[in-house]
């Protein structure tokens, strides 16, 4: 099983930080508010195991006061609730997705992109 | 390695000081279970991992390990108590233990060893503690250690007193002599454990033998019938009915 130091690093960073003045972010606290075991949680720390699924990602990162879409990013996983929003409507979505994809739209555009629909609404 | 002679009440000064630093940061630990987990993450800031320890070290029956440099301990993933919650007592023992070569047996390898190296996993620990070894002095020293944070004596002795009405203590002669003609001996040839132990164990989180090392030792479980007394003092009675 590949695991991805990465995300293990950053979670392990993350979580070091918090259980110097709260020690309910010890190994094994934090693997079971997650709902996971002490050696799972270990394993992908230390970069053996991969992430766990999305929907844990996201309560670990709700319990770090972390946005859980970066902890999904350094995971590279995706959170199934967006699958459901393309799904609502799958063709003009997919389409939007894929134009931004080929017109190799950078990150300020799309975030400047998502600024101007904001503001139509 | 060998580490110099250190009297008992030495290592238990330590625990308890451990404990008491502890409670000065994270608010003081007034009843059990000692938080064993806390103090070695939050408190001394080690890294605790879980991994098959035989597979790694390339030898049987190891519990725990202790990398000093590299501040790390590592516990042999079939104690976690999240997969294997029968194991709790023996986990936290083995996580106290480390603490215990952590606070006592350090400096020994830290010194002349200034530069800091990376743990990348191919490093040998500094200590590796296994299941049933010869113990050694440094092995015994880390084993008092854990048996005096895990279980500190005041909070024995009120938990016996809550749950037993006084300091009296309990006469086990009669109830080993029925468990072992019922089961045999104890694990490791040790004594079975009685149902006082096995009970305050669970208050403790330790295993119930542990439990009754303790209480042997605080002269509130006997295991020899006590000869009669032939001056008691006075007060003796009390004490003891």
């Amino acid at each position: 099983m590949a695991g991805n130091p990465a995300f293990g690093k950053r979670l392990r960073a993350l979580r070091e930080a918090k259980k110097r003045t709260d020690p309910s972010f010890s190994l094994r606290r934090f693997a079971q508010a997650v709902g996971i075991s002490a050696t799972y949680l270990s394993k992908v720390e230390t970069g053996e195991f991969p992430p766990p699924a999305p929907d844990r990602i996201k309560k670990m990162a709700q319990l770090l006061g972390e946005d859980p879409d970066e902890l999904m990013a350094v995971a590279e996983r995706l959170d199934p609730a967006l699958s459901e929003i393309i799904l609502e409507q799958p063709k003009a979505l997919a389409d939007f997705l894929r134009t931004a994809h080929e017109q190799k739209l950078t990150g300020e555009e799309i975030k400047e992109l998502t600024k101007q629909i904001r503001g139509k609404r | 390695m060998q580490v110099k002679y250190l009297p008992e009440k030495h290592i238990r000064d330590s625990a308890l000081c451990l404990l008491a630093r502890y409670g000065e940061k994270f608010g003081p630990v007034e009843r059990p279970p000692i938080p064993v987990e806390e103090i070695l993450e939050a408190h001394l800031e080690l890294q605790l991992d879980f991994d098959d320890l035989a597979k790694r070290l390339g030898v049987a029956d190891v519990l725990g390990a202790t990398w000093v440099r590299e501040r790390r301990v590592l516990i042999d993933q079939s104690l976690d108590p999240t997969q294997y919650p029968s194991k709790e007592g023996r986990y936290r023992f083995t996580v106290a233990h480390e603490i215990g070569h952590w606070e006592l047996h350090r400096h020994v390898y830290q010194a002349g060893a200034n530069q800091p190296s990376l743990f990348d996993g191919t490093e040998k620990p500094s200590i590796v503690c296994r299941a049933r070894s010869g113990k050694d002095r440094q092995e015994w020293q880390a084993d008092t250690f854990s048996g005096y944070l895990l279980m500190p004596e005041d909070m024995v002795y009120l938990a016996w007193e809550e749950r037993f009405g006084s300091l009296e203590p309990y006469v086990a002669v009669d109830e080993i002599a029925d468990l072992t003609a019922k089961w045999g001996l104890g694990e490791d040839d040790h004594k079975p454990t009685v149902a006082a132990a096995r009970e305050l164990a669970r208050v403790f989180q330790v295993s119930g033998q542990a439990m009754q090392v303790r209480l042997i030792g605080l002269d509130l479980i006997r295991t020899d019938v006590p000869p009669p007394e032939l001056f008691p003092h006075p007060g003796a009675a009390q004490q003891h009915m």
